[in-house]
């Protein structure tokens, strides 16, 4: 597993001897099997921990799991928070949560994602399980307090979460409240009553005090249990109780100050030193505290300090680990930093030291920033980069960084860089940009390329071919593309034969450039390579992501079968490995998708699609997802389903976003070719001027696809008022394309060009070269038997020149194997039977939506009536209008159709 | 306090709790000065850098378990 998780914070604390039964709250705690979230909020020394642990020691444990998570300050990073959550439930259940476990790795974190698999996770255990997470206040970041928002919204019923904390977490607590769906215990209700006071002192320590000295103590304390704990602490031998207790009530000092002082007067003066000196930690065990204090009998100290109940607790069965009470932690680091100063930092570069040769970088840094030995604290975080990478642990690098002066960042190429790329994540491109500067500068500046201050890892050794990669990725967000290429090819140039990130990137971007350039041949060896310096490094769902890319490279070249090869043997290589592969899957589902969809089996392409969306469900719809519904329009509109295709495309529009792969067929072109094929010629020709899209433009590969329906449309116009005109500069168009494409060697663009200069041909009436085209559509593809609803989308003038080449000739194999795959042409079925008026009357009303929202969630019935404040009734009616409208019967199926239409 | 005055930082601020704190506590709390007052409360006064200072002070009382009576930023040292 990635990561160091510190396997102590994952143990249910041991039970204190010293407990004063407190069977009135138990019961409370018992209530939080009904409820969604229990809430023990008061400050420190309340008993909070104690509680919720006598509640778990107590209570039979029968069928029910038990997760329990002691949070400290630096699980306030998303991904190291939900990593120890799903660890701690992986504890629990035996093994569920490895697949939201392994998402966690992903950059940037999938919390939707991770969320949902670990939702579909809990709620197939069976039994009740209930989540304890101790400290709660000390994750308080909006992405976390977010993220537990929509879990717990979204918790199945038999799951449970108890949250103990000093402040009241950022969660919508008053609608739980208001849905009787919260527990609450606070500060009121954990104070000591009078009886609880008397049995703590008198039973349970034994110091037999007298109902008044009771009463005085309960009312002096109101009830603080830790004070009242030191108080007796401070009472143990002293021969002058009542004494001790009169002047105590009478001070005004606060009550943790005086007492304090009172048992450490009680001490010897090694114990006291040992005390003051260790509180700088966090945690203690024996060899560290000997580091710090500089002694050697540390573990000692600790068992006589546990024996004496002074505030330690142990974190493991073994006894190996300890932490002080928090309040008490609290008032010694304060004495410490009041009677030491100086002391104080060079405790915690001690600390830092033992930390650093234990391997504990986390530890190491926070205390080297703790003694303010920034130059120090670089060296360290430079040494962890490559871990906090690998676990997507940049919140907490960024966070460190912050603390430490921007010189001593600049000064570091390393640290110069990440912060730089965080920079860029935010979307500051040019802050990106002065930080490689400064970064390039800096290793020249260093004499024989390195510095003794920075940390000789790999992550230096190969920074100057990371740069140029960055590089490459801001030409490109730019638009820039020989910019793109110059800094890849040089990112090529500097990185190490084995550099295999570095070298995969710069590849990438430079067959991404050749292709978005129309060159397919560059871009296939270029690319090709950047997959397998993927695989070289083990990047998995990169490399699988990047087989799609290369797939459809193989289809421009006119190779569909090498294309369909890689998709089915990327398929097998995610099926081997499961988990976050998985994410990568639907893609390559929808890639075959279209490959089973263009050679004319439109079961296979639907049942491509169908699975890709069944994945998608738990798995993560990546900048891919518009292509689904862009694939799913067009098997809709070859099934004969205009309607629904288009609404499948305004939907993939909606989902477009641009990203590293260039746009080749845009959706909007797509919808275009649509109406052109049902007559609506009129709207296809709003869409060319919108878009710009002239028979005169230059013939460029990103512009490739707009151009071919451009063609279409002149066709489609020609047909219906002749224009010779139009039909000369549509056969213009269409060879200067073939042009371009013959010379980059894309047979695959070259099919469908030959195949349009039929068409246009044919329009004019000139049947010979038709005929003569379309026999070179075949005849120069490399794969011709793989194309067939190129040809069949066209409708009636194609099939009349199909049914002409299939008497006789080279190809007539081709023309009547495509006539023999067109249920189009049989009476009472397919395309040209669809029609396009206006859409069927079957659009849901903004009520029904939003019962559909609530429908794909866990909620049951009776929850999203209470959520939409309606009666069940009336819910089970909304619901039956909906499948009604869906035409679907159950619930599931209801959901389904509504994400394929894009409704939810 | 004026909005001129807000966003003028560092700015004084005054923080009362119940009880008498030990003066051992002004380096913990960021060298603020701490006065006994008669009404057994303790203030705790000085520049606070910021906002997030000020939050971070206002946790740290918050983990002594210490009742939180008042803040208030106070325009003038009173030693002038």
């Amino acid at each position: 597993m990635a990561g160091p998780l510190i396997s102590t914070k994952l143990r249910v604390p041991r039970l204190r001897r010293d407990l004063v039964a407190r069977p009135r709250l138990l019961e409370r705690v018992r209530r939080g099997a009904d409820s969604r979230v229990t809430l023990v909020s008061a400050p420190a020394g309340f008993g909070k921990s104690t509680l919720v642990t006598e509640w778990l020691a107590g209570d039979p444990a029968d069928g029910r799991s038990l997760a329990w998570l002691s949070l400290d300050a630096a699980d306030n990073d998303a991904a190291t928070f939900w990593r120890y959550v799903v660890t701690a439930f992986q504890g629990a259940l035996g093994g569920a949560g490895s697949g939201a476990l392994e998402l966690i790795g992903s950059s940037p974190l999938p919390t939707d994602l991770v969320l949902t698999t670990l939702l579909n996770e809990l709620a197939a255990a069976p039994g009740d399980v209930w989540l304890v997470l101790d400290d709660f206040h000390l994750v308080d970041s909006p992405e976390i307090s977010h993220a537990m928002t929509s879990l717990l919204t979204h918790l199945p019923p038999h799951v449970h979460v108890v949250l103990s904390t000093r402040a009241d977490p950022d969660l919508p607590l008053a609608r739980w409240r208001a849905h009787g769906e919260l527990v609450e215990i606070r500060a009121a209700d954990l104070r000591f009553t009078l009886d609880e006071a008397a049995e703590y002192l008198n039973t349970v320590t034994g110091l037999h005090l007298t109902a008044r000295d009771v009463e005085v103590l309960e009312e002096r304390t109101e009830g603080w249990i830790a004070a009242l704990q030191l108080a007796a602490l401070s009472i143990r031998g002293r021969a002058d109780v009542g004494g001790f207790i009169a002047q105590f009530a009478g001070t005004d000092r606060y009550l943790v100050d005086y007492l304090v002082e009172e048992v450490l007067a009680q001490q010897e003066q090694a114990v006291r030193e040992f005390l003051l000196r260790t509180a700088v930690l966090d945690r203690l065990t024996g060899t560290l505290c000997d580091a710090v204090v500089g002694g050697d009998d540390g573990r000692d100290m600790l068992t006589t300090l546990e024996r004496a109940n002074l505030f330690l607790v142990a974190l493991d069965d073994q006894r190996e680990w300890f932490r002080y009470h928090h309040l008490f932690a609290d008032v010694l680091r304060a004495r410490l930093l009041a009677e030491q100063p100086d002391l104080v930092p060079l405790l915690h570069q001690r600390a830092s030291r033992w930390y650093e040769a234990h391997d504990l970088a986390d530890e190491a840094v926070r205390h080297a920033l703790a003694a303010r030995d920034v130059v120090r604290a670089a060296f360290l975080m430079e040494l962890a980069v490559p871990a906090i990478r690998r676990d997507r642990r940049e919140a907490t690098l960024l966070s460190w960084l912050e603390e430490l002066p921007d010189d001593v960042v600049r000064r570091s190429p390393v640290l110069g860089v990440f912060y730089g790329y965080m920079l860029m994540v935010s979307g500051d491109l040019d802050g990106f940009e002065l930080r490689l500067d400064d970064a390039e500068r800096t290793l020249a500046a260093a004499p024989a390329g390195s510095d003794p201050r920075w940390a000789q890892t790999e992550e230096l050794r190969t920074l100057p071919a990371t740069v140029a990669v960055y590089r490459a990725s801001i030409a490109q967000a730019r638009g820039d593309l020989a910019g793109t290429a110059e800094h890849a090819r040089r990112a090529l140039a500097l990185a190490g034969p084995d550099d295999h990130l570095a070298r995969g990137g710069a590849a990438g971007f430079l067959g991404l450039v050749a292709w978005a350039q129309g060159d397919v041949s560059s871009a296939l060896t270029t690319f090709a390579q950047a997959v397998s310096s993927l695989h070289a490094s083990s990047n998995l769902v990169d490399e699988l992501s990047s087989t799609v890319v290369l797939a459809d490279m193989w289809r421009a070249a006119g190779r569909p079968s090498t294309a369909r090869r890689l998709c089915l043997r990327a398929l097998q290589v995610s099926e081997a490995h499961g988990g976050s592969v998985v994410r990568a899957t639907p893609d390559v589902h929808v890639g075959l998708s279209e490959l089973e969809h263009e050679v004319g089996d439109l079961a296979a392409a639907r049942a491509h699609l169908e699975r890709a969306a069944a994945l998608g469900e738990g798995a993560a719809m990546t900048e891919g997802r518009y292509r689904w519904f862009a694939a799913m329009a067009r098997v809709a509109d070859a099934e004969g389903d205009p309607h629904e295709a288009l609404r499948l495309l305004d939907t993939a529009e909606r989902l477009y976003r641009p990203g590293f792969v260039p746009d080749l067929r845009p959706v909007a072109a797509a919808r275009a070719r649509i109406w052109i094929a049902h007559g609506m010629l009129a709207e296809a020709a709003a869409w060319a001027r919108e878009r710009g899209v002239s028979a005169t433009d230059e013939a460029t590969y990103l512009h490739e696809f707009d151009l071919l329906t451009l063609a279409r449309l002149l066709i489609a116009r020609h047909r219906g008022q002749p224009d010779s005109d139009a039909l000369d500069e549509v056969l213009d168009l269409v060879s200067r394309l073939h042009e371009a494409a013959d010379a980059s060697g894309r047979a695959g663009s070259l099919v469908e060009i030959r195949m349009l200069s039929a068409l246009a041909h044919h329009a004019r009436g000139d049947r010979v070269q038709a005929l003569e085209a379309l026999r070179h559509s075949w005849a120069g593809a490399p794969e011709p038997a793989a194309y067939a609803r190129l040809y069949l989308d066209e409708g009636e003038p194609m099939r009349e020149l199909l049914r002409a080449a299939g008497t006789d000739g080279p190809a007539r194999e081709h023309a009547r194997r495509l006539l023999g795959l067109d249920t189009a042409a049989d009476p009472g079925s397919g395309r040209t039977r669809a029609t396009l008026g206006p859409p069927p009357a079957e659009q849901l009303s903004d009520r029904e939506l939003q019962v559909l929202r609530l429908l794909d969630s866990d909620l049951t019935g009776p929850q999203i009536a209470r959520e939409l404040f309606v009666t069940l009734n009336t819910l089970r009616s909304h619901t039956k209008r909906i499948f009604t409208k869906l035409d679907v019967t159950t619930r599931r199926a209801a959901v389904r159709r509504a994400r394929e239409r894009g409704l939810t | 306090m004026t909005r001129s005055a807000a966003r003028r930082a560092p700015a004084r601020y005054r923080l009362r709790v119940s009880g008498h704190l030990d003066q051992s506590w002004s380096h913990w709390f960021g060298d603020l000065v701490v006065t006994w007052d008669d009404d057994a409360t303790t203030s705790l006064t000085g520049v606070v850098t910021d906002q997030a200072e000020l939050h971070g002070l206002l946790t740290r009382i918050r983990d002594l378990g210490v009742t939180l009576l008042s803040v208030e930023a106070v325009d003038e040292d009173p030693r002038h």
